[in-house]
């Protein structure tokens, strides 16, 4: 797992040296500061705490980052042939998609951590509201964190099957909404699968993170995504070694 | 250092690489020649572990390509078609990351990259931005890439392709230095190239091995006798008679050049030294003489010959 460190390192240096990188973190900063701001703005005088306006439309954000975060992961790799160096250097697969997968996850919860300090600048600017509530805010990073693995290791798989980094990008936005709002699709189908619907959606469990109860079926939920994509990862690496 | 036997690969129904068998010493440095589309790559691409083969067995460094793969790539430095490299990185800054991927760290890495960059003469860009070089320079941080580990081989893959002739001079100075530390085997279409490079010389030819040899070899297995060319001051027909006495001349032809100067051309029984012989007849007649060789046949008269192209 030495190598993967190396790759890492790699990683985070192709992302801050791209000026798309800093293209996409400042239009993602934008977006989700402005969907904070529009909230905070239109439910002024509510008892609404600040932190139930943030995390769904970070979330909804997120798909778009990591898409667009995770699409060169391989896809690029392939297109300009540099997979043939990295893939004959001493490195094995699971140091390649582990690295690879730390690279993209750091850059992706870098950009998180600003929006969600808005929070406590927020807090900060207006003394009147009421404090906020630390545990709230730290289940709802807890969601974030988990949300973020996941999209990015979906996002490193997809990338993996494809050199086309549109391709790549719009199957993982496309396969992220899924994720977040399939179960309620199959909950308001009239198929009878209501409770399985429910637990499947990652959207209706934001809610619960928010207050500070972290779910242990959308720990686990994204948990065994995560776990699943990355092995995925691995063995289509390493099919390029079969017949 | 390198054991190729029967290796097959197919692409689907395409057979790509057909049987084939060589090996490679230590030391030696191979050039592997033949058409576009002749296996060369697919080939190199299997000894590199990065392709598998469909059947055979291959063994570099005296470890099997898909059972020891890492420990195989770790002792190899290969250089890909194209040259792929991370464009945005600086050079001292990729040489870092492949040296660290490579395993080497500290003050032995940085040892070994300055030495890397002063033998491929990159020393002046280390700071400049891949992507901004020329290819020359590409293809040199390519190279020193693949010698940042002081590998035990180099496979080297078309390392001198779409360069200017400067260019093209200085890789092959580079490739001439590192022959005397390193086994290479290089692949290229530019005949002279491998001519001047390379100990020894297998033709490819629609995935199968069509020859190997030094370049002297090749030529000798194509032609059945030596052919000696003389330019005397004399006329055809006193030269013809005279040149065909001599002992192990099988045939000669003799044509007029311009001022009374003959050019004959004599074809001699294989392995027969008559050089002397001609030479003594020729003063023996009191000719003057301006020239006097064998004809070699080149090696890109071998490759036509063997790859079936136009001759």
């Amino acid at each position: 797992m030495r190598n993967a460190g190396v790759l890492w390192r790699r990683e985070m240096a192709a992302l801050f040296l791209s000026p798309a990188a800093y293209v996409i973190a400042a239009i993602f900063l934008l977006a989700a500061g402005g969907s904070l701001l529009l909230g905070v703005s239109q439910n002024s005088g509510r008892a609404i705490p600040p932190q139930a306006l943030l995390f769904e439309p970070l979330c909804a954000w997120l798909t778009v980052l990591t898409a667009t975060v995770t699409m060169r992961l391989f896809a690029d790799e392939k297109k300009s042939g540099t997979i043939e160096t990295l893939m004959t250097a001493p490195v094995t697969d699971t140091e390649v998609v582990v690295g690879k997968y730390a690279g993209a996850l750091t850059f992706v919860l870098l950009c998180c951590a600003p929006v969600v300090a808005c929070l406590y600048l927020l807090d900060f600017m207006s003394p009147g509201i009421r404090g906020l509530d630390t545990g709230a805010v730290a289940g709802g990073c807890v969601f974030v964190f988990l949300f973020s693995a996941m999209s990015v290791a979906v996002g490193e798989v997809i990338s993996l099957t494809t050199r086309n980094q549109i391709v790549a990008a719009i199957t993982t936005l496309f396969t992220l909404w899924i994720l977040l709002l399939g179960g309620w699709l199959l909950a308001a189908l009239p198929l009878g699968l209501a409770g399985i619907g429910s637990d499947l959606s990652l959207a209706a469990h934001i809610e619960a993170f928010e207050r500070g109860v972290v779910d242990t079926r959308a720990v686990v939920l994204c948990a065994s995504i995560t776990a699943f994509s990355l092995f995925a990862c691995v063995r289509l690496l390493e099919t390029r070694r079969w017949n | 250092m390198i054991h190729v036997s029967n290796l097959t690969r197919r692409f689907g129904r395409k057979l790509a690489v057909n049987n084939i068998s060589f090996d490679v010493q230590r030391g030696e440095v191979v050039g592997f020649l033949g058409p576009n589309g002749a296996g060369k790559t697919t080939t190199m691409r299997i000894l590199a572990c990065y392709l598998p083969a469909t059947c055979g067995d291959v063994r570099v460094v005296g470890r099997d390509v898909f059972r020891d793969s890492v420990e195989v790539r770790r002792r190899i430095g290969y250089l890909p078609e194209n040259v792929p490299l991370y464009h945005e990185m600086r050079v001292a800054e990729y040489l870092v990351f492949r040296a660290s991927l490579k395993g080497l760290r500290g003050s032995h890495r940085r040892r070994r990259i300055d030495w890397a960059l002063a033998n491929c003469s990159l020393t002046e860009v280390r700071d400049r931005i891949i992507g901004n070089l020329s290819k020359g320079y590409r293809q040199r941080v390519g190279i020193a890439d693949a010698l940042v580990h002081d590998p035990d081989l180099l496979i080297l893959d078309e390392p001198t392709l779409g360069l200017d002739p400067n260019q093209i001079r200085l890789i092959r100075g580079l490739i001439r230095k590192l022959a005397r530390r390193h086994t290479i085997l290089l692949s290229s279409h530019i005949l002279s190239e491998v001519e001047m490079v390379c100990d020894r010389v297998l033709i490819m030819n629609k995935g199968a091995i069509a020859g190997q040899g030094t370049p002297e070899e090749l030529s000798g297995i194509l032609r059945g006798h030596t052919c000696v060319a003389l330019e005397v001051r004399a006329a055809p027909d006193a030269v013809h008679p005279a040149l065909s006495s001599v002992p192990g001349v099988l045939r000669v032809t003799a044509e007029p050049l311009t001022g009374e100067w003959t050019r004959a051309v004599c074809e001699c029984e294989k392995g027969r030294e008559v050089r002397a012989s001609l030479f003594h007849a020729v003063v023996a007649a009191g000719w003057p003489m301006r020239e006097l060789h064998e004809q070699r046949q080149s090696l890109e008269d071998v490759f036509v010959q063997v790859t079936g192209g136009a001759p």
